[in-house]
């Protein structure tokens, strides 16, 4: 018998590693352990007012926090039956995208990239493929740079608050962003034919279920609370406020993260999860990029996720410009957050942060305070799939060679995009 | 003269201060030209966990014995230890109660299972080690960083404001939350150096850069309280980011 140990994956967001068991060629225990710290924000946030809690829980992760934010907010306002401008729904919706793009940026070109080419990093990579990495870095700023005009912060978003938006962004602000995307658009191309170069990722093959935001007429992030799960060529679709179907939780010895199964079986979330559920969205340009890529759907191979990443990125800066067009031809008003009445009730939100289905549900007394909060993050929901393809991965890997073992254990991970912070916040037991 | 050596570590929090490295988008590549990094595990997958560093970034709270761990080991091998972010600084929002009885919330969140992960009461760096620098802010300003590594680079201690966000929002001119709108804003007595973010753009401070040197929390406690704003409420509000951030 002999163990095959990740102690502390790099370029990844928090602190977690793998653990891979070999008896011959038999795999035994496959964990994903995830030893960062429990933070209990949600027992703690117990007893704040509803407009100190997307603030606090934002912090959960950083690279996902204009989603925490977000989703947050979303699940205070159903609470109470707060319905928010038109204006507020786009500038969400751009928030949303700018954070995509940054995060999507990051992972692909910073974090997952020097691993096709067996760099350890994004500045060793710089030094032999600096067109790679500035690409990266330009697309990362521009995401950052929608954050700030409209939330106000690249991390950690002030400006959305329950109702709306602490201020509007003024039409200079919004000319210069359109600027920038219009520059933005320009690297599409670059990006398809720099992901279309990568050598193969072809080691880990294994089909699973896929659960996504179910959003038929338009590819939001945001809008929409139904979740269709496709398993097997089955599809099932819930309603948000049955998201216990999906979150059948289960605390594991190793983990800090609980492990979630729907109707017995893991599943994936994030891009390729979201491509694969609406596949209606990828048409014209987008479908010649999926070809570009050579990506079909469904698919077995969960590297293919960069892939997913990659196709997004181009379709949120597309998208980013349209919204940034449409606020400056109707131009934008300096509105107000509508009113906030607190009621007595629970709330839920689901929305597709980078990572995939992340979810929200608080329950509030009558004076506004809240009473209970639950957040299952897309880490917690893949962390049981993850464990799936790792096993598959060292299954397949028939060299039996610790190193080469270890090393395509890790890109799997990273393929998931991985936010360790977020996996350790999760549902409490009922 | 050799680049200095460098190393950037999170403990538990969200990695936003390592983040905002990242987000020195314009600046990165230059950095690295600079400084030699030479342990930074979000971003390389391969460092060197032992080599003595002229300088250490530390972003995150002590929340487990491996976070203790870490932290005394990282301190060994530093000759200046800087506190990245308000987690750092002063143990941020998984400190907010640190009263709270912390086997109940464990129970609660994992069930029985809970009891038996490694988890304390979160404590900030300088209550585990001692902390040469401390970088404040959720997460830090970009430019406080970049301006940290230059100063550092030249020999000289980096300066950040004593006074509250109150001074900036006054520079701006902008209408005041809590004396025209009666909102409970921490500006008064929240450390300056964000330009006054939130209340710039209509939202009271929530006080994420923790307590100003210079601030005057008694006078602070005084309008609420006439804007009829209980002390309770304002205690817990100013404890959101920093335990110690109340006015005794």
């Amino acid at each position: 018998m002999k163990t095959v140990v990740v102690e502390h994956l790099a370029r990844v967001e928090g602190h977690g590693g793998i653990t891979v068991e070999l008896d011959g060629d038999t795999v035994g225990k496959v964990h994903f352990d995830v030893f960062e710290g429990a933070r209990l924000l949600e027992p703690l946030v117990r007893g704040k007012r509803f407009d100190e809690v997307a603030p606090i829980l934002s912090r959960i992760c950083s690279i996902c926090s204009t989603a925490h934010t977000l989703t947050s907010l979303k699940a205070t306002e159903n609470a109470f039956g707060v319905r928010i401008s038109p204006q507020t729904e786009l500038l969400r919706e751009l928030l949303f995208r700018g954070e995509s793009i940054e995060s999507h940026a990051l992972h692909i070109f910073l974090l997952a990239m020097p691993d096709y080419w067996d760099y350890p990093g994004a500045t060793a990579l710089a030094a032999d493929k600096p067109h790679a990495v500035l690409l990266g870095l330009r697309l990362k700023k521009l995401g950052n740079l929608i954050q700030e005009t409209i939330g106000g912060r690249a991390i950690h978003p002030v400006n959305a608050v329950p109702g709306g938006f602490g201020k509007a962004p003024s039409a200079d602000q919004l000319i210069a962003l359109r600027g920038a995307l219009i520059e933005g658009m320009k690297d599409s191309d670059t990006v398809v034919d720099l992901m279309a170069s990568l050598p193969a990722a072809n080691f880990c093959h294994c089909d699973t279920a896929y659960a996504a935001l179910f959003s038929p007429n338009a590819d939001s992030y945001y809008a929409g609370d139904q979740v269709m799960v496709s398993s097997n060529g089955e599809l099932a679709l819930f309603h948000a406020a049955d998201y216990r179907t999906l979150t059948n939780e289960q605390a594991a010895p190793h983990s800090h993260a609980k492990h979630s199964t729907f109707r017995g079986r893991p599943f994936m979330v994030g891009s390729l999860a979201r491509l694969t559920v609406n596949p209606r969205r990828l048409t014209g340009k987008l479908a010649a990029v999926l070809e570009r890529l050579q990506l079909q759907l469904p698919t077995s191979n969960p590297m293919d996720n960069n892939k997913a990443q990659a196709l997004e990125l181009i379709r949120d800066v597309e998208r980013a410009l349209e919204i940034v067009e449409q606020l400056l031809r109707e131009g934008v008003r300096d509105e107000r957050p509508v009113g906030v009445r607190p009621r007595a009730g629970t709330g839920t939100a689901i929305t597709e942060a980078p990572r995939g289905l992340l979810i929200h549900s608080y329950t509030y007394d009558a004076e506004g305070r809240i009473t209970a909060a639950d957040v299952v993050t897309p880490t917690a929901l893949n962390a049981a799939d993850m464990e799936l393809r790792f096993r598959r991965t060292v299954e397949e890997c028939v060299e039996r060679d610790e190193a080469v073992i270890a090393k395509r254990l890790q890109m799997v991970a990273r393929a998931y995009d991985p936010c360790i912070s977020c996996s350790v916040h999760l549902v409490r037991r009922r | 003269m050799s680049k200095p050596s460098v190393g950037i570590f999170g403990l538990t929090g969200c990695a936003g201060d390592q983040l905002a490295i990242l987000n020195c988008e314009d600046q990165l590549l230059d950095l690295v030209s600079l400084i030699d990094v030479r342990d930074f595990l979000m971003a390389s997958s391969e460092n060197d966990a032992a080599c003595p560093l002229d300088l250490a970034l530390v972003e995150g709270a002590v929340l487990t014995r491996r976070d203790a761990d870490r932290l005394l080991a990282v301190r060994k091998r530093a000759k200046l230890l800087v506190a990245l972010g308000t987690c750092a600084v002063w143990g941020g929002v998984a400190a907010m109660d640190r009263g709270t009885d912390r086997g109940k919330l464990l129970a609660e969140v994992y069930g029985e299972m809970g009891l038996g992960y490694d988890s304390e009461p979160a404590r900030a760096l300088h209550e585990v080690v001692k902390v040469d620098l401390k970088i404040t802010g959720c997460p830090i300003e970009k430019d406080h960083f970049l301006a940290a590594i230059a100063n550092l680079l030249n020999g000289d201690a980096p300066v950040y404001p004593s006074y509250p966000v109150c001074t900036e929002c006054r520079m701006l001119e902008n209408n005041c939350l809590l004396i025209e709108r009666g909102e409970l804003c921490c500006g008064p007595v929240t450390a300056a150096g964000c330009a006054a973010r939130c209340p710039n753009l209509r939202v009271p401070c929530v006080g994420c850069r923790g307590p100003a040197g210079d601030a005057n929390p008694a006078s602070l406690l005084a309008v609420l309280e006439e804007k009829g704003i209980d002390r309770q409420g304002i205690a817990a509000r100013l404890r959101t980011f920093a335990p110690q951030g109340v006015a005794q």
